[in-house]
């Protein structure tokens, strides 16, 4: 008895162990993909300041009172977030928009303190800017744009109203994308690669008044259009 | 064979309508391709070269230029490589507005971002990819003034509706950008 008791402890061991590896080895993985796409945007885009990119298996909301992209200059890729990812243009996607936002808490007073207390005290703000800046930091390191409207439209949902609200209503968010998009880098348009992407049909599908503005604000950039929905 | 006729005729009726469900982005058939940058890096030179440059055009607010509107501003110094003259002074430039920030509550000020300078003889990809140029930063007082204020509510609070300053540009203010030789 006591012989099977040992056996049983010491191969319920061994699996644990051997589990423990699995998960190690995939996490480094994942992690070494994360940093291989990270660096080749840093570098791509000629970002002289260091940005180091971590992949952290415990959700986002746990972690949000310690926002560590603000304090620790770097990027954390959240396994909630990552379970969504399917593609390398929307890893890309989700690096490029952390970026900017911790490359700008090096600026300014305190070594970048007061830089950080600002992009705190004006999220909704910096929210656009920073999708802006992905979809130029995603280009230049050849990843294709399309690839974080497709990363938005799955991930955040659609909030009620944004008027009272630390962020932008999701629909504006992949509005702006769009317009960057469809001024700056049309080609990714007309050559869509993500056409028959069943995530970027239901974009097409949700978005047909904005991307109607957009179109109009093109033949007019200077006039008065009505704000994206 | 008949049977097999009518089984492909179903299989391509039904491909077609498959297909008939995608929903077309009508919106792109007018778009004209952008121009393609090259953008290899390397970065074991560590040389580079400023360039001052100074805008043409006053601006008194971001609020007279759109994102990617084109801007013309002039180099103010003579811009030498290996004692060989590259960009002569006062030669006019070309930079687009990449991104304009507005100002916003608790003093923050607004912004612009320029980006794709055209400067003769120097590739795109060899200058510096971006230049931010900010408002009057009021969140250097506001902040403090807030933390200041909290034992007073809500007095901390209403320096919430203090707006950062506007985008102002002179013509004889000068703004750096670099030159990467390789």
């Amino acid at each position: 008895m006591k012989k099977i008791l040992i056996s049983t402890l010491v191969l319920l061991a061994l699996a644990a162990i051997a589990n423990q590896d699995i998960k190690l080895n995939e996490d480094k993985k994942i992690q070494a993909e994360i940093n291989e796409i990270g660096f080749k945007i840093l570098n791509a885009n000629r970002i002289e300041k260091r940005v180091v990119f971590a992949y952290d298996d415990t959700d986002k909301r746990n972690i949000l009172k310690n926002n560590k992209p603000l304090t620790k200059r770097q990027v954390v890729v959240f396994s909630d977030i990552y379970k969504n990812i399917e593609t390398e243009d929307e890893l890309a996607a989700y690096i490029a928009r952390e970026i900017p936002r911790a490359t700008r808490s090096y600026d300014g007073l305190g070594n970048g303190f007061l830089a950080a207390v600002k992009l705190k005290a004006a999220p909704k703000k910096y929210e656009l800017v920073f999708d802006k800046l992905a979809v130029d930091y995603m280009v230049k390191a050849g990843y294709n744009p399309l690839g974080l409207i497709i990363h938005i439209s799955k991930t955040y949902p659609q909030t009620r109203q944004d008027k009272i609200s630390a962020h932008n209503l999701t629909s504006r968010r992949l509005a702006y994308i769009y317009e960057r998009i469809y001024f700056n880098y049309p080609s990714y348009l007309i050559n869509n690669e993500y056409i028959d992407n069943v995530y970027y049909q239901n974009y097409l599908l949700t978005s047909r008044e904005n991307r109607k503005i957009t179109a109009q604000k093109a033949k007019n950039r200077f006039g008065q259009w009505q704000d994206y929905e | 064979m008949n049977k097999i006729f009518i089984i492909f005729s179903i299989l391509f009726f039904n491909l077609a309508f498959a297909n008939s469900q995608i929903v077309e982005d009508e919106f792109v058939k007018d778009l004209i391709p952008e121009e393609k940058i090259e953008n290899k890096y390397n970065f074991e030179n560590t040389q580079k070269t400023f360039i001052n440059i100074r805008f043409l055009e006053p601006i008194k607010s971001e609020k007279e230029l759109y994102e990617g509107q084109i801007i013309d501003l002039i180099v103010d110094n003579n811009v030498f490589i290996k004692k060989e003259l590259l960009v002569k002074r006062n030669t006019k430039i070309k930079a687009k507005v990449n991104t304009i920030i507005t100002s916003g509550m608790n003093g923050i000020p607004a912004s612009i971002i320029l980006s794709d300078f055209e400067i003769p003889n120097i590739k795109k990809e060899n200058l510096s990819p971006a230049l931010e140029i900010f408002g009057q930063d009021r969140s250097l007082f506001v902040f403090p003034l807030k933390w200041a204020l909290t034992p007073l509510p809500p007095t901390g609070s209403l320096t919430n509706f203090i707006k950062g300053g506007k985008v102002k540009i002179k013509t004889n203010k000068i703004y750096t950008i670099y030159y990467y030789p390789d």
